[in-house]
C-alpha cells in the first residue's frame, strides 16, 4: 500500500520511493529512504497532510506526495 | 580568516551567526532567483574573522534556488574553513550533510548545536568517537544560551594555524561505485572542464534583472544562480575532481541535459554504467550509500534512551488537533491581529498629531499659498503616512510574526491549512502571507519568501494584496459601515472572500502546480530568542524603510504640487471615462490616484472632493458601495507595489496590477448592475 492510506499511529517500513528525481531527492534529504521505519503521528482533516516521524524528526507530507511512497505495516 | 557557516534548515545556524556578527550583518533571506547570503565580521579572541552565513540546505545537491546558491558558494572555494552546524537532536539526519561536506576535502569544524534538546530526547553523543570518525574537530553547543559558540570559532581558527593538513572524505563507496566515479573524474579532467559542476540551468536564469540593483548593495554578496562567469571571477580554488564527479552523478537528469556536450556525455555514460552495475539510478546509489554510512556512524556515536517527559507532544495534541487545532489557530490569529491593531492605533494617533503640528509649524515659514509650502506639505504628509500609518502597524506585526515563526507555530499553521490552501492551488505554508494581508499588504508580500517556487510566491502575493488590509478596512468601515450599516460592510468582506477563492482557483488553472505538494519539517517548539526576533524584525523593517518611504515622500510631494497647480480638474477629466462607467461623480477621480499612494487617503480625499464630511448626503448608496469596492480591489498602494517589484520582479508586478485593475472594474460593474436592480 502507499503511505497516504496508512492509519494514524501505525508503524510502517518504507519499501519504495517514486522514481522521479526531484521527489526522491526531496524525501531523501529529510532522511526518508527505502528501509526506514516511520511512525504516522497525525492526519489533517479534509485530505490534508500527514505528520510522520522517523528517527526523531517530524515531517509534514501531503497526501499527494505520500502516494509516491510504498510502505508495509509492521505489526 | 573566512569562515562559512553551513547547516540544515532549523539547525540554529542564524542564531550562531547573530550571536557573533549581530546587527552589522545583512539579511539572509532569499528572493526570486537571486539568493543572498549574509556576510558579517566578528572578533574572536582578538582576531577579526569574516563570516558567511549560507542559506540552510539539506544536501549539496538541492532542489530549490536558495540551496543551490549555498552550494554554488561552496564551490567557489572562496572560504578558508567550513563550520558545519548540526541540530544534535536530529543527529541521524544531520550527519548526512556532514558526510557529504567531508567530500569537499577542505578544513571543517563540526558544531553540535542544541545539545540540551538532544539530552531531552534521550540522546547521548560520544564526541570523541565522532571526532575520530570524521577526523575534524567536534564542538558541542547550546547556541540559544551562548554556549559553545566561541569554542567553535576558536577551533576553526586553530585549524588554520596548524598549517596545511589533509582532509579526506569520512567514508568511501562500494568498489564498483568508486570505479565509476573515478573514471568519470578522469574523463572530466581530460575534457578540461574545470567548472563542470556549475550547471548553468537556463530555467533558473530568467528574470534576474529586477533584483540586480539590490544584489549589488555593498556587503550583500548575491549569488546569481545563472552567472558562472561571475563565480569564476572570485578566483576559485581547485576543488577535488572526485567531488565534482560525485555531484554530477547525483544531479537532476534534466539539468545534465543542459550541460555542454563535452561534460554531459561522460556524465550520461557514467550514469548508464552505474545503472548497469547496480541496477539503480546513480543518485539513489550514492545517496543511499551515504545514508547507510550515516546511520552506521550514528549507531557508533549515539546512544538513545527513553526521552524525558515532553510537554511539546501534549501541546501539539491540541494545536494540531483535527478540530481544536483550527479553534486555536483562529484564536491565536485573532489575538495577534487585535494586538497589532491596538498598538498600531495608539501609535498612529500620537504620531499623526505630531506631524499635523509640524505641518502647521512649517506653514509659519513658508507662504501658505506658495508652491514651496504645497511641496513641503505633500512631502510631510507622505512621511506621516509612512511613519504614522504604516509603521505603527508594521512594527508590532513583524515582531509578532517573528515570534510565531521562531516558536515554530508557523509550520503548524502550514500543516493545518494545507488542505484548504490546496483548493487555491497553494500549499499550507502560503496561508501566512494571505492571512497577513488582512493587516498590511507590505509584510504580507514580504512573507511570500517562505515559499520556494516563483509560482507559489506570485499566487500567494496576488491573493495577499486582494485581501483588504487595515487601511482598506478603514475605508470599508468609515464609508459603507458608517453610512449603510455593519451588514453591508460584512457583505463586502464576504464578497472579498469569494473573490479571493475564485481568483486563487483561476490562477491555479492558468499556472498549474508543478511542485509535488507539501513536504516540510515540523520543528519542535522553541523558546523565542529575543535577539533573533529583534534582528528579524529589523531586517524586514529596514527594507520597508529603504524601499517604501522614499516613494511615499516623493509621491506625496508631487501630488501636493498637482493640487497647487490646480491640475485636479484635468486629472478628473482624464479619469472621467472610468468614473462615468462606474457611475461615480467625476470629482472622485483624483481620490483614486491618492488611493494608490495610501489607501485610507482616498477616504480623506473623497470628503475633500465632494466638499463635505457627510458623504452620505451627496453620494447614493450604490455610489458608496461601488466606490468602496473599487478602492478595495483596484491597485495596492505604492509601498506594496514597491515591495512586489522587489519580491516578485517587475514583470509579475505589472501583470498583477493589470489583473487587479481589470478585476476591480468588473466587480464594480457587476455591483452597479446588481444594485441598480435591487435598489
Amino acid at each position: 500500500m502507499t503511505l497516504d492510506q496508512a492509519r494514524i499511529h501505525s508503524l510502517l517500513r518504507i519499501l519504495l520511493i517514486s522514481d522521479d528525481w526531484a521527489t526522491r531527492r526531496s524525501l531523501n534529504q529529510l532522511g526518508l529512504y527505502a528501509g526506514e521505519l516511520i511512525h504516522v503521528l497525525r492526519r489533517a482533516p479534509f485530505g490534508g497532510p500527514l505528520v510522520i516521524e522517523s528517527r526523531n524528526s517530524r515531517v509534514a507530507i501531503s497526501r499527494q506526495l505520500a502516494e509516491s511512497i510504498r510502505v508495509e505495516v509492521i505489526p | 580568516v573566512k569562515i562559512a557557516l553551513v547547516g540544515q534548515p532549523n539547525s540554529g545556524k542564524s542564531t550562531i551567526f547573530n550571536a557573533v556578527a549581530g546587527y552589522r550583518s545583512l539579511t539572509s533571506n532569499f528572493s526570486g532567483t537571486t539568493v543572498e547570503y549574509t556576510r558579517g565580521r566578528a572578533r574572536i579572541s582578538g582576531e577579526v574573522i569574516d563570516l558567511i552565513d549560507l542559506p540552510g540546505l539539506y544536501s549539496l545537491n538541492p532542489a530549490n534556488a536558495a540551496e543551490t546558491c549555498a552550494r554554488e558558494f561552496l564551490l567557489t572555494g572562496d572560504w578558508d574553513v567550513l563550520v558545519n552546524i548540526l541540530d544534535a537532536s536530529q543527529l541521524a539526519r544531520s550527519l548526512e550533510l556532514t558526510l557529504e561536506l567531508t567530500e569537499l576535502e577542505r578544513p571543517m569544524v563540526v558544531c553540535l548545536n542544541m545539545m540540551d534538546e538532544a539530552t531531552r530526547k534521550g540522546l547521548s553523543i560520544d564526541l570523541k568517537t565522532l571526532n575520530e570518525a570524521l577526523d575534524v574537530p567536534v564542538v558541542e553547543a547550546v547556541a540559544t544560551r551562548g554556549q559553545g559558540i566561541v569554542e567553535t570559532f576558536v577551533a576553526a581558527k586553530e585549524l588554520r594555524r596548524h598549517g596545511p593538513r589533509v582532509f579526506s572524505p569520512a567514508f568511501s563507496y562500494a568498489p564498483a561505485v568508486e570505479a565509476v566515479v573515478e573514471s568519470l573524474a578522469r574523463a572530466l579532467v581530460t575534457a578540461g572542464i574545470p567548472d563542470a559542476l556549475l550547471e548553468s540551468p537556463p530555467r533558473l536564469g530568467v528574470e534576474m534583472g529586477a533584483n540586480d540593483s539590490v544584489a549589488l548593495q555593498p556587503q550583500v554578496a548575491a549569488c546569481a544562480v545563472a552567472a558562472p562567469a561571475a563565480v569564476a571571477d572570485l578566483a576559485p580554488r581547485p576543488l577535488k575532481v572526485r567531488f565534482r564527479a560525485l555531484q554530477l552523478l547525483q544531479s537532476d537528469p534534466l539539468r545534465v541535459a543542459f550541460l555542454p556536450a563535452a561534460t554531459a556525455e561522460p556524465v550520461e555514460g557514467a550514469r548508464r554504467e552505474m545503472l548497469h552495475a547496480t541496477g539503480e539510478p546513480a543518485d539513489l546509489v550514492i545517496s543511499s550509500a551515504r545514508h547507510a554510512a550515516c546511520l552506521n556512524l550514528f549507531e557508533r556515536v549515539a546512544t538513545v534512551s527513553r526521552p524525558h517527559g515532553d510537554w511539546r507532544e501534549r501541546v501539539d495534541r491540541w494545536l494540531m488537533h483535527p478540530f481544536w487545532g483550527y479553534v486555536f489557530l483562529a484564536m491565536i490569529f485573532l489575538v495577534f491581529f487585535r494586538l497589532v491593531f491596538d498598538v498600531g492605533q495608539l501609535g498612529e494617533a500620537h504620531i499623526l498629531a505630531a506631524f499635523d503640528s509640524l505641518i502647521a509649524y512649517v506653514g509659519r515659514f513658508l507662504a501658505p499659498e506658495g508652491w514651496a509650502f504645497a511641496l513641503a506639505k505633500g512631502a510631510l504628509l507622505g512621511t506621516a503616512g509612512a511613519f504614522a500609518i504604516v509603521l505603527p502597524y508594521l512594527l508590532p506585526f513583524l515582531v509578532g510574526l517573528s515570534i510565531l515563526e521562531d516558536v515554530g507555530y508557523l509550520a503548524r499553521v502550514g500543516y493545518l491549512m494545507d488542505a484548504a490552501m490546496h483548493r487555491l492551488g497553494l500549499h499550507g505554508t502560503a496561508t501566512i502571507p494571505v492571512l497577513l494581508g488582512y493587516g498590511c499588504s507590505v509584510p504580507a508580500v514580504m512573507a511570500t519568501r517562505i515559499l520556494t517556487s516563483r509560482r507559489d510566491r506570485f499566487i500567494a502575493g496576488f491573493l495577499a494584496v486582494l485581501v483588504p488590509c487595515s487601511a482598506r478596512m478603514t475605508v470599508i468601515m468609515a464609508l459603507v459601515g458608517f453610512y449603510l450599516g455593519a451588514y453591508w460592510a460584512l457583505g463586502i468582506y464576504v464578497l472579498n472572500l469569494v473573490v479571493v477563492a475564485l481568483a486563487g482557483n483561476v490562477l491555479a488553472r492558468i499556472w498549474p502546480e508543478v511542485a509535488p505538494g507539501l513536504l516540510m519539517e515540523v520543528p519542535p517548539y522553541h523558546h523565542p530568542a529575543a535577539r533573533v526576533v529583534i534582528l528579524k524584525t529589523w531586517w524586514r523593517l529596514r527594507e520597508f524603510v529603504v524601499i517604501a518611504i522614499p516613494l511615499l515622500v516623493v509621491g506625496s510631494a508631487v501630488l501636493g504640487l498637482v493640487e497647487f497647480l490646480g491640475w485636479q480638474n484635468a486629472i478628473n477629466a482624464a479619469l472621467s471615462p472610468l468614473t462615468a462607467l462606474l457611475g461615480l461623480p467625476a470629482a472622485v477621480g483624483l481620490t483614486l490616484i491618492f488611493g494608490v499612494l495610501r489607501k485610507e487617503l482616498s477616504l480623506l480625499m473623497l470628503m475633500q472632493a465632494v466638499g463635505t464630511t457627510n458623504v452620505g448626503s451627496v453620494m447614493t448608496t450604490a455610489q458608496i458601495v461601488i466606490f468602496t469596492l473599487f478602492v478595495t480591489f483596484y491597485l495596492p498602494c505604492l509601498a506594496t507595489l514597491a515591495t512586489m517589484v522587489r519580491e516578485l520582479g517587475r514583470k509579475l508586478t505589472i501583470a498583477a496590477s493589470g489583473a487587479l485593475l481589470a478585476l476591480a472594474i468588473v466587480i464594480s460593474l457587476l455591483a452597479r448592475g446588481v444594485l441598480h436592480f435591487l435598489l
